[in-house]
């Protein structure tokens, strides 16, 4: 798969857990890429690890927008 | 016709063009022929005790066919008494008054030298000083030039010591031989210099013969490093001459040096806060009549734009000059190969797949003919296509309209950590 499409995949999940209702509450980043800490309700949690750079950047600019 | 006059520091120039402090402006014989040309300035071979000078001292690169890509010497400072130097800028000052002479002085560290030395330069006229604190090799060694350079206690002190005595402006010429270049120009400013220039030359080795394994230059089979300059440096100079207009602190004016070629350069170096420019290499290498294709393309180009003074260029481009971490990460651009240009050598094919992104495609046109095209959704735009094409035009960098908003690596940072604080709060 190119870089690309993991990103277009990696996107498309980000996009779904905001449509649920999750938000993003904590991103820890390390030499694996982000993993990306979503939180709807008190107990309702996910998360999403991000490989790509142009995932990175998109997760980057969703939290700058829930800011 | 533009006003191409330029005032640094309260040094007056009918043109931005200054000749550099070196071989160029070695005597009266010289400085007025080249003022004759119609070179502005000049800043005078560097004054001082005079030295002993080897034999065999330049060497230059040449890169597939273009001499003098760079330019190497182990030349030292003057090798003329004092009182003859003196004399022929008296003469020269007189001859042309409008045409700035500044005398480039080194002396050894210590107060008194400095007034002694300022004093006499003074008495016949100049326009200006220019502390040579640059000289990368053999005066060096002897506690001056760049040694004392690379010290920005020395900078400051040895400028404070020729401010206590100088009645011209004073430039202090610094050594790029350093890691942060504003250090010393932040020291100079704090001595109370009037304006920096920048950069002397380049510690180098030309290079080594394969055959007889001596250096390049050599004296008797044996080499010293040098200083390097040319074409080769001009982006370090431009980035030196760029950190230090867009700092704050160092609020005097510029005189950028360093791989000035041609009116093209002199305009980059003023757009990046340069007040005006010195050449060394370039008239070495054509003489001094180049400084002719100099005037007519600044004045050109001013009269195109329709800027009436060439000071008007002086940092206009300062403020596009900043950090990565303030730049958009999310501008994109991406390499369109014009198949109608394109002579399909595959040179970009070849660098994209083996150094880079592999996303240029060899495919067939509907005739069966080899095209060459770009996956745009893979390119990451890192322009590497478009720099190996030996074709104008063969290959565009376009932007893409812009997806998300703009945003810097300062500003997700800021995001981020504001998150982390959020759940800190919370909790
Ligand atoms: C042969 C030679 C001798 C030089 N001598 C001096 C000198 O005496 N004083 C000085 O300040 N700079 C000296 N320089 C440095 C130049 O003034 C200038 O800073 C440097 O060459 C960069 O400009 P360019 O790329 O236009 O040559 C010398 C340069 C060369 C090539």
């Amino acid at each position: 798969m190119s870089d690309y499409q993991q990103y277009l995949q990696e996107r498309d999940r980000i996009d779904y857990l905001y449509q649920k209702g999750y938000k993003i509450t904590n991103i820890k980043e390390d030499l694996e890429g982000a993993q990306i800490e979503f939180q709807r309700a008190e107990e309702d949690k996910e998360t999403l690890h991000i490989l790509t750079a142009e995932g990175r950047k998109y997760f980057s600019v969703r939290v700058i927008q829930q800011n | 016709m533009a006003d191409l006059s330029i005032n640094l520091a309260g040094i007056k120039s009918p043109n931005p063009f200054w000749l550099a402090s070196a071989p160029p402006t070695n005597s009266g014989y010289q400085v007025q022929r080249a003022f004759e040309a119609g070179w502005g300035g000049a800043v005078w071979k560097t004054l001082g005790e005079p030295i002993i000078n080897t034999s065999s001292r330049f060497a230059a690169i040449s890169f597939n066919g273009q001499r003098v890509a760079g330019f190497n010497n182990i030349e030292l400072i003057t090798d003329r008494p004092l009182e003859v130097n003196l004399k022929e800028i008296y003469e020269t000052k007189k001859r042309f008054p409008n045409h700035a002479i500044i005398a480039s002085l080194m002396v050894e560290p210590q107060q008194e030298k400095w007034h002694e030395i300022v004093k006499k330069v003074e008495d016949v006229g100049v326009d200006g000083l220019e502390l040579n604190f640059g000289c990368p090799h053999g005066m060096a060694e002897r506690g001056m030039g760049a040694a004392s350079g690379q010290v920005p206690a020395l900078v400051e002190k040895q400028t404070y010591w020729v401010k206590e005595m100088a009645q011209t402006p004073v430039i202090v010429k610094l050594t790029p031989n350093i890691t942060d270049i504003t250090a010393t120009a932040e020291a100079a400013v704090q001595g109370g210099a009037d304006a920096i220039s920048m950069i002397n030359t380049i510690n180098s080795l030309a290079g080594v013969d394969i055959h007889s394994w001596n250096t390049i230059p050599h004296v008797a089979g044996k080499g010293a490093h040098g200083g390097y300059c040319g074409p080769a440096v001009k982006p370090i100079a431009l980035h030196m001459v760029g950190e230090c207009a867009r700092n704050p602190r160092i609020n005097i004016p510029i005189s950028g040096i360093g791989g000035v070629s041609n009116w093209e350069n002199a305009i980059e170096f003023m757009l990046m806060g340069a007040t005006g420019v010195q050449v060394c290499t370039a008239a070495m290498h054509h003489g001094f009549r180049i400084v002719e294709d100099m005037i007519e393309g600044l004045n050109n180009y001013l009269d195109e734009k329709g800027i009436a003074s060439v000071n008007d260029l002086v940092g206009k481009a300062v403020h596009k000059y900043s950090d990565w971490g303030d730049l958009d990460l999310n501008y994109k651009v991406v390499a369109r190969i014009n198949n109608d240009v394109c002579i399909n050598c595959n040179k970009c094919h070849i660098a994209c797949e083996d150094t880079s992104h592999q996303c240029i495609d060899m495919l067939k046109d509907g005739e069966g003919n080899p095209i060459l095209r770009v996956r745009e959704e893979d390119c990451v735009g890192c322009n590497l296509c478009s720099i190996v094409c030996p074709v104008d035009g063969a290959i565009d960098m376009v932007e893409l309209p812009n997806e998300f908003p703009p945003m810097t690596w300062n500003e997700r940072q800021a995001a981020i950590g504001a998150l982390a604080c959020a759940v800190d709060t919370v909790k």
